[in-house]
């Protein structure tokens, strides 16, 4: 892609837009209890004059970086929103240091939309510098983890304690581990048998291809219809089944809960997979095979040492679309009794807990972009390989 | 007429077209030729100002471009490119249409103009006219371009490698095709090119560009005989050059003419209308050192000899 | 008639899904005796706190209020980025709707709670938002796939840059974006069946009055109409998709 020689406008509008929202809207905002209403604390009042001035002229030099050069120079930009970046922990333990003394042991501060929105546009600034500077999408996942990191330490640190997303964290820990594991089992279990039996069934579609048209077209079907709806269906045979025979019950298999859950993720992800798969092993070139061939290799040879290396960084891509799909429907699969972070979403939206949603979404969003992150760069691994 | 007079483009730093002058007359075919990036496909655009030139102006028949509205200079300018452009969505007869349409010609007229169009291109309007550009060869693509350029009947077309992307055979039917065209409706027409074989057969006039810059412009037989620098001579072909030059010239310049009607015969002939480098070619063939030439119908009206190609002035 | 000559069947598709999903929302109140076998147990076994066509249509219309915000923000942002004076926001726009397809759609209908609260409202919000990403990502590739000689040969032929974009670029982007539209469809009928959970009124609600109340019957009521409705609409759509028009190879 060209990019034009001439100043940049997409940082200095986001820079702008950041700095109307944290100065309009509330940076955080303290409750004296979990029951007490909270009242919101804007930048000035959170921070103090010295800090919300420094925030304030970080955004604008960002802008003007941005604006005034003929060419602009990346570098220095990046730089300073890693700053903004890195500040906002601190600027929350700041805040909290000013305002929540030994007479408030049951305060909880709320991080405030002026703070999420300074996040949010702090991660389209990154955004827009990686594409500018032509980095991989690996390294946006870097700065998150370094983000996450110094989350950690600082609440480690006890320094975010009254931080109510913290708290709430810190009264469910043992279901917070338990939540994590079992929405990680889930998705594990889903992608490694869809993995299993699509990788199976693409095979097959190799061999009969006049299947093929018919198998995906079954998939997709299956695809289409939303999740609540399928969860709903298998509840009242497997339940049937589970009243019919009493050896299921003791495996836990019954109308709600893994079984039914199971089921429809692995449903739902046969599909990216067997197509990716199918497209993978059917466009290595002609020419490779037929070479393969010519020399000797035999078909099993052929198949392990040139069609599949070569497909592979297609089936990891499928791999990646189907864990994406896996994390966020194991969500919903909380609905049906399936445990994993929905829970908390589900509990939150019950209790009008606004914190617990949040306990529960983050970590799934986080879940998300970590499984993206982490097949992109499987699959660049492949594919630089393969072009080796 | 086109004129361009010290036109240049920067494009930032780089000097695509640096200070040219060139005037195109009325009915010529003016042929820009050079190697990639000499800037004679920018100078082509910026005729219909699909690039807008730096510095210098561009005058077609006597008015500044720049005084014309765009859209309207580029209606009035017939346009055709290398990879066609045609529309895929839209039938053959409804690519034609595009220019008298966005000139709004009624519907009838455009109609006639599109029929009469693709029997100038040798495109039978009931097999091609409801077709789609997929479903059409190469050759036949880069018809429907040509005919599409001379839909609202423009004075000027420019034309960028139209032929670059076709295979030598069809290539040539479609030169032939654009001489024949050309003679019949004398338009004043600018064709860039880098194929200098190309452009030796197609033009008045031959512009050799250079980084830029116009290194010489003459008609391709003043071409051939004197090349102003060693580049102009590579372009030539550098030691193919004298075939070239022989396939400028008709047979019949350099034959002798019989005057008594001979009868038809047989054995190595060649047509009155065939250029020398065919003839030579035909006398390597057959190691023989004079040909007899026939006219269209086979009757022989005259001899050529090889001293007379080795002794023609040069 | 096999299921496979079935799935390759025509026109007549989509109308037959309508005509299920219309007689299964009005007719499925009168099995009582069917669900009655399902949960004997229970006091009531059809779902009665609305009708299933009164649910039905309010899921539609938050779905087709949001496809119709959606498809419009969406193509308008792929059509502005795509133009020279746009050009500068291309790189993030094309980056954010990729990356923000990885979120799952349920933590975007949650997390519309805490910024604004429970109801209709939030969760056409959520759906506004989530849906627009692959309507946005469709059209940025349909309208970047085209090939710069037919823009260029647009231009050249004197055509304004608005009847180049009428004209040529949206026509030949149409099947893509079409193919967005889809996909975002199926995401926000089943995002939109979830919104029951933050009070909108969908046909979500028997399915979680029925997960509540530990009733089968409910849940399966749901599930049918649910299901019912995504694969009428989709199969709508892929309908539509095939009558864009085409390169004239596809016919």
């Amino acid at each position: 892609m060209s990019l034009p020689l001439r100043s940049n406008r997409v940082i200095p509008l986001l820079a702008l837009l950041a700095l109307a929202l944290l100065w309009c809207l509330d940076f955080v905002s303290i409750q004296p209890n979990r029951i007490a209403p909270g009242s919101g604390l804007g930048l000035l009042a959170a921070l103090g004059p010295v800090w919300a001035l420094l925030l304030t002229g970080l955004l604008l030099a960002c802008g003007l970086l941005a604006l005034w050069s003929p060419r602009p120079t990346y570098g220095p930009i990046l730089a300073l929103v890693w700053l903004l970046l890195l500040q906002l922990p601190a600027s929350l333990a700041w805040s909290i240091e000013r305002h929540i003394g030994a007479d408030l042991p049951y305060a909880r501060v709320g991080i405030g939309a002026g703070c999420w929105s300074l996040l949010f546009l702090l991660g389209l600034l990154l955004i827009e510098l990686q594409q500018r500077l032509g980095l991989s999408r690996v390294w946006l996942l870097g700065s998150a983890v370094v983000l996450a990191l110094l989350l950690g330490w600082l609440a480690g640190q006890g320094w975010l304690e009254p931080l109510a997303l913290l708290r709430e964290y810190q009264s469910r820990r043992s279901q917070f581990a338990a939540a994590l594991s079992s929405h990680l089992a889930l998705v594990g279990a889903a992608v490694g048998a869809s993995l299993l039996f699509g990788g199976a069934i693409a095979l097959l579609l190799q061999r009969y291809p006049r299947a093929h048209k018919g198998s995906i077209g079954l998939l997709s079907f299956i695809q289409t219809i939303p999740s609540l709806a399928l969860f709903g269906l298998l509840i009242a045979p497997l339940s049937y089944l589970s009243a019919q025979f009493p050896a299921l019950q003791q495996l836990n298999i019954r109308g709600i809960g893994w079984a039914p859950a199971l089921l429809a993720l692995i449903a739902y992800s046969l599909l990216p997979i067997v197509r990716n798969t199918c497209v993978a092993l059917q466009e290595v070139e002609a020419g490779v095979i037929e070479s393969a061939r010519g020399m000797g290799m035999s078909p099993a040879q052929v198949f392990l040492q040139v069609r599949l290396p070569l497909a592979m960084p297609l089936i990891i891509e499928g791999v990646r679309v189907t864990s994406i799909q896996a994390i966020g429907l194991t969500a919903v699969a909380a609905l049906i009794g399936a445990g994993g972070f929905g829970t908390f979403i589900f509990q939150g939206l019950g209790q009008s807990a606004m914190d617990l949603i949040i306990l529960g979404a983050l970590p799934i969003i986080v879940l998300a972009l970590l499984a993206d992150g982490l097949f992109s760069l499987l699959g660049e691994g492949f594919s630089s390989g393969a072009r080796r | 007429m086109i004129e361009l007079r010290n036109v240049s483009k920067l494009f930032g730093q780089t000097r695509a077209v640096d200070a040219i002058s060139l005037s195109v007359q009325t009915g010529e075919l003016c042929v820009l030729i050079g190697t990639s990036g000499c800037g004679k496909s920018t100078t082509l655009r910026m005729i219909n100002r699909l690039i807008a030139h730096s510095a210098g102006s561009i005058r077609i028949d006597g008015r500044d471009i720049e005084q014309i509205d765009p859209q309207q200079l580029r209606r009035g300018i017939g346009y055709a490119i290398q990879n066609t452009g045609l529309f895929p969505h839209w039938t053959v007869a409804r690519n034609i249409a595009v220019v008298p349409r966005l000139l709004g010609w009624p519907a009838a007229r455009i109609r006639r103009r599109v029929e009469e169009l693709l029997h100038l291109l040798d495109l039978a309007p009931a097999e091609f006219a409801a077709k789609y550009p997929s479903q059409l060869s190469g050759g036949q693509a880069q018809r429907v371009g040509v005919a599409r350029a001379l839909a609202g009947d423009p004075d000027i077309l420019l034309m960028d490698e139209p032929f670059g992307a076709l295979d030598p055979i069809t290539r040539e039917s479609l030169q032939n095709e654009l001489l024949r065209i050309q003679a019949q409706l004398r338009k004043t027409i600018v064709f860039v090119t880098h194929d200098m074989d190309e452009a030796l057969k197609l033009a008045n006039r031959i512009v050799v560009m250079d980084k830029g810059r116009i290194v010489q412009q003459d008609s391709p037989q003043a071409l051939l005989a004197k090349p102003a620098n060693a580049f102009v001579e590579n372009l030539l072909g550098g030691q193919e050059r004298g075939l070239k030059q022989a396939g400028l010239l008709r047979v019949a310049t350099l034959m002798q003419v019989l005057t008594t009607a001979a009868a038809p015969l047989a054995g190595p002939r060649i047509k009155a209308t065939d250029n020398l480098r065919q003839a030579l070619s035909l006398m390597l063939w057959h190691r023989c050192s004079s040909l007899p030439v026939v006219d269209e119908q086979g009757r022989q009206v005259g001899v050529l000899r090889l001293d007379a190609l080795l002794d023609r002035p040069r | 008639m096999s299921r496979r000559a079935l799935l390759r069947s025509d026109a007549w598709q989509p109308l037959l899904w309508l005509a299920l999903l219309l007689t299964a929302a009005l007719g499925l109140g009168e099995l009582d005796g069917l669900f009655r076998l399902l949960e004997p147990d229970s006091r009531t076994v059809i779902y009665g706190r609305a009708a299933f066509i009164d649910l039905l249509g309010s899921h539609l219309l938050l779905v087709a209020l949001a496809a119709c915000v959606s498809s419009l923000v969406g193509v308008g942002a792929a059509i502005m980025v795509t133009r020279r004076w746009g050009e500068d926001f291309l790189p993030l726009v094309s980056q954010v709707a990729s990356i923000g397809q990885t979120i799952p759609p349920v933590a975007v209908l949650a997390l519309a709670v805490p910024a604004l609260g429970f109801g209709n409202g939030p969760t056409l919000f959520a759906l506004i938002l989530y849906g627009l990403l692959p309507i946005l990502r469709n059209s940025l590739a349909g309208l970047r796939s085209i090939d710069p000689a037919v823009l260029e040969a647009a231009r050249g032929m004197g055509m304004a840059p608005l009847q180049v974009l009428c004209q040529v670029e949206l026509p030949l982007a149409l099947n893509v974006i079409l193919a967005g539209i889809r996909t975002s469809l199926t995401i926000n009928i089943a995002t939109a069946a979830i919104g029951s959970t933050i009070g909108a009124s969908t046909l979500g609600d028997p399915v979680i009055s029925g997960l509540v109340t530990g009733n089968t019957a409910f849940i399966l009521q749901g599930a049918i109409l649910i299901g019912l409705l995504a694969v009428a609409v989709d199969s709508l759509f892929e309908q539509l998709q095939r009558r864009a028009p085409g390169t004239g190879q596809a016919k």
